[in-house]
Formats: structure tokens, sequence, C-alpha cells
């Protein structure tokens, strides 16, 4: 309705120039999309796209914030269609490209453009908190971009147990904070294709959890990527975790030999007895050694009937000692020769003895209990996918043995408690394949949770791979593109509106972007990782200059320091 | 009494979907083009008026004008006579797209029509600024039964546009092709035909 004060004084009620262009968002303007016009909470909204919106420049990933009555409600664009009131224009489109009127008309009314948008989270105005979302919207809301303070007030500010990972999509001036604490409480995933920077993201996390000290770590490092510098395919040589955190971080290997070509000091070499070897060690070998039924039967029966050094005999055995066996076991002379044939792989393998010290693990958990990081370097094992199977099972199911005994003898005393452990294995899925997750260290600690205060940081190509049931206890995953269909589907299971997400995680960059989704974060995330450079080495190691006196360490990670319990 | 230069007619006929009005032959000029604004009291007071679109302008036989048509040899005095004060009104046909109450503009049909030998006067610009501020008359005209409505829209939104300043013209005209796109959404053709027709320098 225009209003006239006598039909001559028009300009007077009226005059232009407040008239034209006011709208009700004008101090949104800049950053209004378009309004909601309809969708549902579990299949998300549907945004229809205002006329001045370049739909190229939007992208699947971003945030979007969209003001309600009395909240804000935090969404990701899960998919960007394109539309018209009419389909008949398909078939007869009007020729824009040389009109910019018919341009400017058509576009937004008889075309428009549409977004999918799924809801994450909701800030009601009176509180100011985030909270998961139950709720949508009404129609014809408007959607903004997210700001900078939307995002601040989502993800917080970085402080002593929230780490920067990176920023939101088009939002590079703000940050996104993992909240450390809940990371480590679960385990964690870390998915992505070949090639799309799983060990640097996998290193930047790890440098986070030990520069705020908020669990110790033990890694299997199959590649040498953790501990001393690696070459960046980027460029220059990233420094790894020991040359960011001298005190904290301890490089322990199998081969010497190649550490003393990387120019790396390692602490100790990791010696492990023949003797120490059991029969649920060679059953995780399984598939990567070809191993039957009947010879993992056959392992369990020759340990139960020669003992300890079950092993060292069977690669050395003698025909009296086949013939013993078969006499006293169901056990055939095939099954034990195969089982020969592939044990005697060992022999090649300097890093096992014949009897162990014992050494080995009591030194790691010394250096864990001191607040030390221990990265486990390969050397040339890395290539032998047995042997890190062999040994990562090997000391782990040994680190959580004591473990267990430590946590159930402080009795829920925090103070007797060891510090939080997180175990970062690479190749996940050999560990953890459905057939023998429900048996494997690994596939307990993942489903025990923080009871023993152990958790996971799986790293992993083929998330497919990893049985279902881990797969759900994985609290945070943190994934970089991921284009085959059963491991999208197996990284989205169990998280909510996953079906939104399918279409992002399919378009992430091949480098530096990545989704994070679950415990850590108060919504799914997809961030463009920070450069791990000079200003990401200055930014984890200032605080951390001073080196934590072993007391300190032990306190932060949820041990007094005055007790200790062996 | 309005300024005379703007006067169109004077009610002939009336209803509340529009209005004939009546001139003289000989005032016909720009005043009663095609798609024109014009407005129409409605009340004694000055306090309402009607808004109409010009969408027909008709010349009515008479005996005489028959005769003459058919006559050789005319005198050309003699038909300029016959045209200038012929007794038969050249009649103003227009649609109301909205009225004026107590100063406020409606995008609606009036209360009431216009009372016979009302005067009829041409909007001038300011008011056809404003009243094309809003949209909501098109529905009216694209409805509107027995008018060439597609043209008479087209003919109305190229007269507003020169109420409009220069660099607001083309603006002026995508947002009404805006509001066209909409509510001939499910008329490709019809919208196609409409959009040729007011596309600036078309």
């Amino acid at each position: 309705m225009t209003s006239t004060n006598g039909v001559e004084n028009l300009e007077h009620w009226f005059p232009r120039e407040t008239r034209r262009g006011a709208s009700v968002y004008s101090a949104e303007e800049g950053m209004r999309l378009g309004v909601v016009v309809g969708g549902s909470l579990s299949k998300g909204l549907v945004v229809k796209l205002d006329p001045q919106q370049t739909i190229e420049d939007l992208a699947v990933g971003r945030y979007v914030v969209v003001r309600g009555e009395n909240k804000r409600f935090f969404c990701m664009i899960t998919d960007i269609a394109l539309d018209s009131p009419n389909p008949a224009i398909q078939s007869d489109p009007p020729e824009i490209v040389n009109d910019p009127f018919l341009r400017d008309v058509y576009i937004g009314t008889a075309a428009y453009g549409k977004l999918y948008a799924a809801p994450m989270l909701a800030i009601d105005d009176a509180e100011d908190a985030p909270r998961p979302v139950k709720t949508i919207p009404g129609h014809f809301m408007p959607v903004l971009n997210a700001s900078v303070e939307d995002v601040n007030a989502v993800f917080g500010r970085e402080d002593a147990t929230h780490f920067n990972v990176g920023a939101p999509l088009e939002l590079e001036e703000t940050q996104i904070n993992l909240d450390l604490k809940r990371l480590v409480e679960r385990s964690i995933g870390v998915f992505g294709k070949s090639g799309t920077g799983k060990s640097f993201l996998t290193r930047m996390l790890l440098a986070g959890i030990i520069a705020r000290g908020q669990a110790v770590n033990l890694i299997f490092d199959m590649h040498n990527d953790y501990g001393w510098e690696v070459t960046d395919e980027r460029g220059p040589r990233a420094k790894g975790l020991k040359q960011l955190f001298p005190t904290k971080v301890s490089i322990i290997t199998l081969d010497p030999e190649s550490a003393r070509r990387r120019n790396v000091r390692p602490d100790f070499e990791v010696k492990l007895g023949y003797d120490e070897i059991e029969p649920e060690d060679i059953a995780m070998l399984r598939e990567t050694m070809g191993l039957s039924d009947a010879m993992i039967d056959a392992a369990y029966t020759l340990s139960k009937h020669w003992g300890k050094q079950w092993v060292r005999r069977l690669i050395e055995i003698t025909a009296e000692d086949i013939e013993e066996i078969e006499a006293k076991t169901p056990t055939r002379a095939g099954t034990l020769a195969a089982l020969q044939r592939r044990l005697q792989r060992f022999e090649r393998w300097e890093f096992l003895v014949p009897e162990s010290t014992g050494d080995t693990v009591q030194q790691i958990l010394t250096k864990l209990d001191n607040g030390t990081s221990v990265v486990l370097e390969f050397g040339r094992y890395g290539n032998s996918l047995e042997a890190y199977i062999l040994v990562a099972n090997y000391l782990t199911r040994r680190i959580h043995e004591k473990y267990v005994e430590r946590v159930e003898k402080a009795l829920g005393d925090e103070a007797l408690e060891p510090p939080q452990l997180l175990i970062t294995i690479e190749e996940a899925h050999k560990f953890l394949d459905p057939r023998i997750a429900s048996q494997t260290i690994f596939g307990i600690i993942a489903r025990e949770l923080r009871k023993y205060k152990v958790t996971l940081l799986v790293v992993d190509q083929r998330p497919s791979g990893i049985d279902e049931e881990v797969m759900s206890q994985i609290g945070t995953r943190v994934t970089a593109l991921l284009d085959n269909e059963r491991d999208i589907n197996a990284v989205l299971s169990g998280i909510s509106g996953a079906a939104g997400l399918r279409e992002v995680l399919a378009r992430l960059d091949t480098k530096q972007q990545a989704i994070i989704m679950g415990h850590a974060v108060p919504m799914p995330v997809v961030v463009k990782t920070r450069t791990y450079d000079e200003a990401f080495y200055a930014a984890v190691t200032e605080n951390n200059l001073k080196p934590d006196t072993i007391k300190q360490a032990r306190q932060r990670l949820g041990n007094s320091g005055d007790r200790r319990i062996r | 009494m309005e300024d005379s230069v703007s006067i169109v007619g004077r009610v002939l006929r009336a209803s509340t979907t529009g209005f004939d009005c009546g001139t003289r032959s000989n005032r016909i000029d720009d005043r009663h083009n095609f798609g024109a604004f014009v407005r129409v009291p409605i009340s004694d007071d000055g306090s309402a008026y009607a808004i109409g679109l010009i969408y027909a302008i008709r010349i009515d036989d008479d005996p005489l004008a028959r005769e003459l048509v058919m006559a050789t040899n005319i005198d050309q005095a003699t038909l300029m006579d016959q045209r200038d004060n012929r007794m038969v009104p050249v009649e103003i046909c227009a649609l109301n797209v909205g009225y004026i109450y107590n100063g406020m503009m409606f995008h609606s049909l009036p209360p009431r029509p216009p009372l016979s030998l009302s005067e009829v006067v041409l909007c001038h610009a300011g008011e056809v600024y404003d009243f094309t501020q809003r949209c909501d008359y098109f529905r009216l005209v694209l409805q509107a039964s027995e008018v060439p409505s597609d043209e008479l829209i087209a003919a109305a939104l190229r007269y507003a546009s020169y109420a409009y300043p220069e660099n607001e013209r083309y603006q002026f005209l995508v947002r009404c092709g805006r509001t066209l796109a909409n509510l001939l959404a499910n008329d490709l053709k019809r919208l196609s035909h409409v959009l040729t027709l007011i596309r600036p320098d078309g």
C-alpha cells in the first residue's frame, strides 16, 4: 500500500530515496542467500535462492544460517539444484545469453536455483548456546551465509582444550576448533583415499593433542610419517612430532639402519621375543599371510602343546616333532608344513629375537607414564604388512593388559589412573576386519571406549573394510575425499543427516579439505585444514617452550604424579 | 476543477470494473493513448478516485458520417466541420486497476464507479510513479475479459516507464517483468510475448 496526502503530495509522504530499495533485511542483504520454502528435519531444508545470487558461487559443505523467529539454525549446504515452476521451459528455453533483460527477468522467477541445507544446530536467542537441532525454521525464513560471529558461536575459541584445525569453507578468516578432550575420549578415525593427505591430517591432530597435553600417544608409524621429518609432496620437508616436541615425543624403531640413514636418533631399538608370540597374534595375520582356519587351529594346538617356544620350534620343526603332533593332536602334517613355511618369514625380521627381555613394553609404558608420546618407526618393515600387524598387535595387547590392570586397581581413583592413551594405527581395516575384529585387541579397545583409558586413532583408506560395530564406536571421524560408494556409506553410518553429507564427502578437494563429524565437534564441518608450515609449528609450540616437568605432565593427563602403580 | 490540459473526457457509463468516457473528436491527442493511466473522482469531496488504464478508443459512426463516407467530391471544409463538430463523442474505455481513498493507493477495484459526466484526467508522472511501485494491479489486467490484456499490460508498462528517471527505467521494467514471469509461469508463450513487448529498446 502506498499513500498520498492528497493526490498531489505523494512525494511529501513517500520521499523517493527511502522508498526505493528498502528491504527488511537491508542490514543483512549482502549475506542473504534466499528463503526456506520447504523441507523436513530428516531430509533437510529446501531453500529458494534469491535472484541476485549466483548459483556458481555456492558450494556444498558451506555453512548457512537460517534466522528463525526465536532461533538461529546452523545448516550445511548438502546439494544445489536448478528448478523451474513450469517444466515446459526446458523444452523451449529463453535465449538469455545475448539478452540481459530476459536473463534478469527469467533468472529467479521462471527458472531459479535451489539449495538443500541440512540443519545441524540451533541457537536459541535467549540461551545463546548451540543445541542439537530438534525442529526446523518456519516457511520463508531468510537464509544467510554464516558469518564469522556465527561460526565462533558454534565452535568457540582456541584454548587449552580446543585446537584450531582449519577454517570452514569460504570463511577463512575464522577457525574450527576441535574439542581435544572429547576427541581423545573416544576412538578417532581418519579416512580418505590414497593421496588425500591422511598422514598430514593425522600428524596435525597428534600435534594438537601433544601440544595441549590431552593424551599420550603410541603411534605405529608404518611409513616413518610422524616421528622425524617427512618429505612434503608439495615442497619442503615437514617437521615430525619429535622435532616439534623434542621433550614430549620419543622415537623408537624396529629398523635402526633406516633410522641412521634418515639421521634419526631413536631412543631405543625394539626387540620382540618369539616366546611371546601368541596364537592370537598369528590369527591377526590370517588374511595378509593367507592362513587357513586349519593353520590357525594348528597354531593354538602347538602353543598349548609346546608352550612359549612354539613358534621357534615350528620354524625348526623336525620329523619327530611332526610325528608327535600328528599322533597326539588332530593337526595334519600338511597343515604344519604350510604354517611353518609362512612363519619362516619371521626369520627375516631382525627385530624378532628368541627370547623376550620384557623391556620393550615396560620401556614404552614408562615413557607413556612420563607423559611422553612414543612413535614406533617401522623403517624397512613398513612395507611388510605382516610385520606391522604382528608388532602393533603384540605391543598393543600387552600395553592394554597393563592398562586394564592399572585402571582396575585404581578403582576409580583418578590419581592412580594411568594417563589417557591414544594408539595410532594405519591400514586399520587389516586390524578391524569384520571377521577378526571381535577377537583382536583393537576391536576390543574400539568397543570398550574409554573405560580403560585407551582409545584408537585409526587411519585408513578403506573404511568399508572395518567392522561395522567398531565403526559405530568411532567417536570422531575426520574424512578426506572418498569416492567409493561403500566407503562413503561406511563413514556415514550412524551419522544423523548422513544422506546430505554424502554429496559433500564425494566432492571434497583432494588436498587440505576434510569433513570432521562426531564427538569432538558440535556439528559436522567441512574444513580447509591448516597448512602444515612454519606458522603451524610456531602455533603449536608457542606454549610449549618450557617443557613440562614429569609431574606437571602427569597431572594434566589425569594422574597427580604422587603415586604410581606398576 | 482539473487542469484542462490533462482532461481526457467525461464519464459516459461506468461500472466497478471500468468506465467509458467521451470527448470531442477534435480533442483526441496523446492524452488518449492506449495503456495510459487515468483517474476519475468517485466521491464529491475529492477524497476518492478510481484509477484506470485506457484499453480502447472507439469512434462510432452516425448517419451523416455514413453518407459522407459514401459521397464523392466532398469539400474539405465540410469534412473537417463534420469531424470537429459531430454530435457523436469519441469513446475512451478504461479498465479499473486501483483507486485512491483518503490519500492511500489501492491496487484493487474501486468501491463504487464514477458518476456520469465526472471528469476523467490523465494521471501525472508522480502519480504513475507511485502507483507503479507495486505490481499488484497486474492480475486485474491479465484476468480482465474482453480486453487485449497482454498488449494492454505491455503498453501500460511502457507508458509508466517514462514516469521514471532514465537510470531507474531498466530496473522498473525488470521488476515488472519478474512479476509477470511469476504470474504467467504456467503460460510461457504468453509470458515470452509480453516480455518481448516490454523489452527496453525492443
